[in-house]
């Protein structure tokens, strides 16, 4: 058993260490194989059997549901209940088996694709989608018919268990809350997916987009999931054993100190006070904004709502989101960020794929080549503003006439509010994304503009260096310490310093707490992060002096070399 | 037998949810139920044929029923249809 690693997103910190325990792609494990004479019978008993089984399952799923009472997941599962009792699916299936004397996975299957060929034709895009259900629903046939235990009786309570899934549909999600996982990883999703969003609940480590985890992992493997950096070690030897196992003592110890910290104001030595702000994907972030005392949300990630449905969200729909998270904030800000996907993630959208999405029709550019869709989710906002203290945030933006019209976009929907008669905060301040370098390099002309800009350094750094990190190959070479980056940002919190702009960084440099004293003596005094990351930095800016980090940022800023960039770093971070 | 023609008038068309209810709906019912447009027709107590029907908004389906009960089935799909399926829009 050789040791290896894998890398992919961490959706969730911490450290787990643990047993594998697959869950099934089904499908792929569907063979053919012709039936003695006389056996097809009992390939048909065998096919009603399991599709009975599966049914008497997922009544007892909504069951349960109804008492969590989500209304989006029980209509899932009303689907799927019908998709078993349709007989175009179950006695065609039967027919199959008769006709070619084949096993019941194979009709199935067969069935399936037949199905699946339809779908594909029809041209709305919301039915076309249906096939997922369809897909779903043969999975759990042939998870029964191939005889694949229940998750339920794998567990082996005495070591810790982390489940290895291709994907986490949602009615798994619902089955899983009731086990005690170690950890989630999953060769598909992304921070919005089901499997984040359960391990973020969860308060489990998390790893997703490993792409291959599941059929490069045994059952029953030892791994190590590095949720803090986004690492899977499969096999592990001895020694990294043993130095896991004490980063997972530190990791707990650690928390336990941080937490100690919550309840102190958030300033430095010499008394400046500091913002520290938290980053947030959907509204059961909340707890964990709570828990960590963060000053606000610095960004709300507006893209779940669009994401994993068949419909996209109207405009009452998402003023109630918005506006519970402004209520619950109360006086605190709330910054919400505007749709910020690409067209592939919208569901009514054509499905032209562009060949580099990174550069393509995203963003701000879709919401303005959209103006309907950007104009429900405004009118939303502007709503929700009157409940707390809301703010817009615009991303991607990468030229002042895109400023100019979003603003007029949104002054349109305060008319047609005003018309209405409905309320909303005309003060409502607008902010700008800095995450396309031409922005930064500019970022005076903006900061004249707007109210607030935040640097998303994620996409900053992915743009200045040409580099597309989910890409194993070049990846190595994505560096947030390059000089060209830490450039743009200085310019960027000068600019906003000139104006009398708020500037804040809602990238992953934020929630770095390596990075904290250099942001500081840059002159960053609002920091957004994912809320888990909130009590590290705030440690560190409690321990910081922004008057003599100035100096070391002035002279860190000068220096060419990344390495030593990184050498100076260290410096102050002692 | 009774045939009606309806036309249908949510946003959505019969989608997943509006299809499921309407095949919900049919179960209920004795008769025969088929829902026709041009020359695809659907089991209206088959969710996967009503689903492929792909009927959207504004198509003119004809709805045909037979049996002892089809005076109700037809009236009652005919409110479901004209209710939006519940949906407000």
């Amino acid at each position: 058993m050789s040791s290896f690693n894998i890398h992919g997103v961490s959706v969730s910190n911490g450290i787990a260490i643990g047993k594998a325990l697959l869950i099934s792609n089904a499908l792929l494990e569907v063979v053919h194989y012709q039936l003695e004479i006389d056996e097809a019978p009992i390939e048909i008993k065998r096919l009603s059997q399991a599709i009975n089984d599966v049914k008497k399952d997922l009544l007892k799923i909504k069951k349960q549901l109804q008492k969590d009472s989500s209304e989006e997941f029980s209509a899932f599962i009303d689907t799927h209940l019908m998709i078993l009792s349709d007989k175009n699916f179950s006695e065609k299936s039967k027919k199959i088996i008769s006709k070619d004397n084949c096993n019941a996975e194979w009709a199935l299957k067969k069935q399936m694709d037949f199905f699946i060929n339809k779908f594909e034709k029809i041209e709305d895009e919301y039915i076309k989608e249906r096939k997922n259900d369809v897909i779903q629903v043969v999975e759990r046939i042939l998870k029964v018919l191939l005889g694949h235990p229940k998750q339920a009786n794998q567990i082996n309570s005495e070591s810790s268990t982390i489940l290895v899934a291709h994907d986490i549909s949602p009615a798994d999600a619902l089955q899983f809350k009731k086990h005690q996982y170690a950890a989630f990883i999953t060769d598909m999703g992304g921070s919005t997916s089901h499997t984040a969003i359960l391990a973020r609940s969860l308060n489990i480590p998390s790893i997703v987009a490993l792409q291959n985890a599941r059929s490069l992992i045994q059952n029953n493997e030892q791994i190590i999931v590095d949720g803090n950096q986004g690492i899977v070690i499969i096999n592990p030897s001895q020694d990294i054993l043993e130095e896991y196992q004490v980063r997972q003592n530190l990791w707990e110890i650690e928390q336990k100190k941080l937490s100690k910290i919550k309840n102190i104001q958030c300033k430095t030595l010499n008394d400046q006070k500091i913002e520290l702000l938290a980053n947030i994907e959907v509204p059961g972030d909340i707890t964990s904004v709570k828990q960590n005392k963060a000053s606000g949300i610095g960004l709300f990630r507006t893209e779940f709502l669009f994401m994993n449905r068949k419909e996209l969200p109207n405009e009452e729909e998402q003023f109630e989101i918005y506006k519970s998270i402004a209520k619950s904030m109360r006086n605190k800000t709330v910054v919400i960020r505007t749709l910020d996907s690409g067209a592939d993630k919208l569901t009514s959208a054509d499905t032209t794929i562009s060949s580099n999405p990174a550069l393509g029709l995203r963003a701000i550019r879709l919401c303005l080549s959209e103006p309907q869709l950007f104009n429900i989710q405004l009118r939303a906002i502007l709503r929700a503003s009157k409940f707390g203290m809301v703010k817009i945030l615009i991303p991607m933006l990468s030229s002042l006439s895109e400023l100019r019209q979003t603003k007029l976009l949104i002054q349109r929907a305060k008319k047609s509010l005003s018309n209405d008669k409905i309320l909303y905060d005309d003060n409502i301040k607008i902010g700008g994304m800095i995450e396309v370098p031409a922005v930064a390099i500019n970022a005076e002309a903006f900061a004249q503009e707007l109210d607030f800009l935040s640097i998303g350094t994620n996409d900053l750094i992915q743009y200045t260096l040409a580099i597309d990190r989910t890409d194993d190959r070049v990846s190595h070479l994505y560096n947030s310490l390059h000089p060209a980056i830490l450039k743009l940002i200085n310019t960027t919190i000068k600019a906003g310093k000139k104006y009398n702009k708020e500037v804040s960084i809602c990238g992953e440099m934020a929630g770095d707490s390596k990075l904290t004293k250099l942001l500081l003596g840059m002159g960053l005094r609002y920091f957004s992060m994912h809320p888990s990351r909130i009590l590290s930095v705030k440690k560190q800016v409690l321990n910081s002096n922004t008057q003599k980090l100035e100096s070391a940022a002035a002279k860190i800023l000068k220096t060419k070399e990344s390495e030593y960039i990184e050498t100076l770093i260290h410096k102050i971070n002692q | 037998m009774i045939k009606k023609k309806i036309k249908i008038i949510n946003k959505l068309g019969l989608h997943a949810r509006a299809s499921s209810k309407l095949t919900k709906l049919a179960l209920t019912f004795k008769s025969e139920i088929f829902l026709i447009q041009d020359d695809a027709k659907a089991n209206a107590k088959s969710i996967m044929e009503v689903l492929m029907l792909a009927a959207s908004k504004n198509t003119i389906i004809l709805l045909e029923a037979s049996g002892s009960d089809e005076k109700k089935a037809i009236l009652d799909i005919e409110n479901l249809i004209n209710n939006y399926f519940g949906e407000g829009e």
